[in-house]
């Protein structure tokens, strides 16, 4: 596919446990975009876009609050939650590459000490929609949601608790080397993991992302304009955001059920960009909760269903010698939650050659997105 | 026996979910053009997009597709009511309808998946007066 954008900046806020953080949300939007502008060696006054996903920093009050100017195009992706970090690339992949804008920035920015906790639910006294078929029963939360897609997967393909471990053990260890990592410095045993407390069976507390505060960015620009940047441009190679037919029937009735909503999504992927997972060096999988990475694993196509255990075991998921390291700059568990932006990010220095854990001369680097949570999105940078 | 407190969330009545919360029976929408039944309920029919409806009532029997455990209280309200098991149940008539509920007589680390059970319908008044028995699930 590779269109005309390509990616020439990366930028990140100091990213804190929930609470932590001395600057609000528009303030950490606002140092990640700045940042990345300067990672790529522009100014404000070239960035002419925006986009994002349930962010609440809006592209108007960001853009005179910056400097940016003029404005050409702005957008946000429908539902879906986390799943919007790579589909929110290629919405500036799409709208470069069609002309409507130069240099967008995609971003996220989230305070979970500022606003609400997505760990908890509000009180709510009379559901409506397809909440009225869940809410009464105390299903509520994004842990509740996955784990029930999650228990039901596990018994159709024999899949363990120590699968689940594993996603949590390889941020974490990933984490060790990332000085920006909220878990730097506090690596995670097995026996911790198994001795954690019960959250949504069958996830433990640490199969489940933390509550943080922080933001990031990326700069999507155009080839010509990338020329006579700081850094050398990486190539979107392809993305996908979608769902299968009628795979978004809410309340488990999916005919697709249980899903990390990534067949449609891996196979439009891998279609585009001419390759197939066999191709990918290092991957960054999007851990709301560790049982739709293991699911989103089996339908982006790097293994069956049945063969998942095999796949995250003996290090294969781990840097630096596992067959495809995941989250290798600790991920969502590892590093921060930032709605799954860091992800992307880390696909983009994979690419440049600049993560903690670089996975030696990338030539292919995916970011899958929010697993869980229909639709789904993933993303793939390579060298321009 | 109801696993969560009196006062927690109850269903908001319209007219395509009215039928399944009031009438104790598992009342699911038919398309009254072309028969296709879909479950939750939806405005319009997802084969024909007709938007009237009718109801076929199943029998009220079905196999754990699935469950979770709820162990953290997403909510205060919650505290006093966690650990608790939300089942999802497979109908028997109807595989592909999977209907979200409790299994209040079964203790929470005995539940499995493919465990028979039947409805039976737990009575609740809203704060407006409104009576509504929602679908709940107990072994058969």
């Amino acid at each position: 596919m590779r269109g005309a954008a390509v990616v020439v900046g990366v930028g990140e806020s100091t990213y804190y446990k929930r609470g932590g953080s001395p600057d609000t949300e528009f303030q950490l939007a606002c140092t990640a975009i700045r940042r990345a502008v300067e990672d790529a060696g522009l100014t404000m006054a070239d960035v002419d876009g925006f986009t994002s996903y349930m962010d609440r920093n809006e592209p108007v009050r960001l853009s005179a609050a910056l400097g940016v100017g003029p404005l050409n195009f702005t957008a946000q992706t429908f539902g879906g939650g986390g799943n919007g970090a790579a589909a929110a690339v290629t919405l500036a992949d799409a709208a470069i590459s069609a002309g409507y804008a130069e240099t967008i920035v995609v971003f996220r920015a989230l305070a979970q000490g500022q606003f609400h906790r997505y760990g908890q639910a509000g009180r709510v006294r009379r559901a409506r929609g397809a909440g009225a078929f869940t809410a009464p029963y105390g299903m509520l939360s994004a842990a509740q949601i996955c784990a029930m897609q999650t228990m039901r997967y596990m018994h159709e393909h024999g899949i363990t608790q120590d699968s689940l471990a594993e996603i949590v053990l390889a941020g974490f260890e990933h984490a060790q080397r990332n000085p920006r990592a909220i878990r730097y410095g506090t690596p995670l045993t097995r026996e911790q993991y198994h001795a954690s407390r019960w959250i949504a069976e069958p996830f433990h507390l640490y199969d489940c992302c933390p509550e943080n505060d922080g933001a990031a960015a990326i700069v999507v620009t155009t080839r010509e304009r990338a020329r006579d940047l700081r850094k050398p441009p990486v190539a979107i190679v392809a993305g996908a955001h979608g769902l299968e037919h009628r795979g978004g029937v809410p309340a488990f009735a999916d005919p697709t059920f249980p899903t990390a909503y990534h067949r449609h999504v891996g196979t439009k992927l891998w279609e585009r960009a001419g390759c197939g997972p066999k191709d990918i060096q290092v991957a960054q999988f999007y851990e709301n909760f560790t049982g739709p990475v293991l699911i989103a694993i089996a339908e982006m196509g790097f293994c069956e269903p049945g063969e998942v255990n095999d796949f995250v075991a003996d290090g294969n998921i781990r840097w630096p010698d596992g067959g495809l390291p995941i989250n290798t700059a600790g991920g969502n568990l590892g590093e921060a939650y930032i709605h799954g932006f860091g992800n992307v990010v880390e696909a983009v220095r994979q690419v440049r050659g600049e993560s903690t854990c670089q996975v030696p001369d990338v030539e292919l680097s995916l970011s899958v997105s929010g697993p869980g949570y229909a639709p789904g999105s993933a993303i793939l940078f390579g060298k321009a | 026996m109801s696993v969560l407190p009196d006062d927690w969330a109850l269903p908001a009545l319209d007219a395509r979910n009215e039928r399944w919360f009031t009438s104790q029976s598992i009342a699911v929408q038919r398309c009254s053009g072309c028969a296709t039944r879909q479950h939750p309920p939806e405005e319009i029919c997802h084969r024909c997009g007709a938007s009237s409806f009718d109801h076929d009532v199943l029998a009220p029997t079905g196999t754990v597709f699935s469950f979770t455990v709820a162990h953290y209280a997403v909510n205060r309200a919650l505290a006093d009511s966690v650990p608790y098991a939300v089942v999802l149940v497979s109908l028997d008539e109807d595989p592909a309808v999977r209907v979200v509920g409790n299994l209040p007589g079964v203790p929470c680390e005995d539940i499995r998946i493919g465990m028979a059970v039947e409805a039976y319908w737990e009575e609740r008044t809203a704060e407006d007066g409104t009576v509504i028995h929602l679908p709940q699930w107990r072994l058969r």
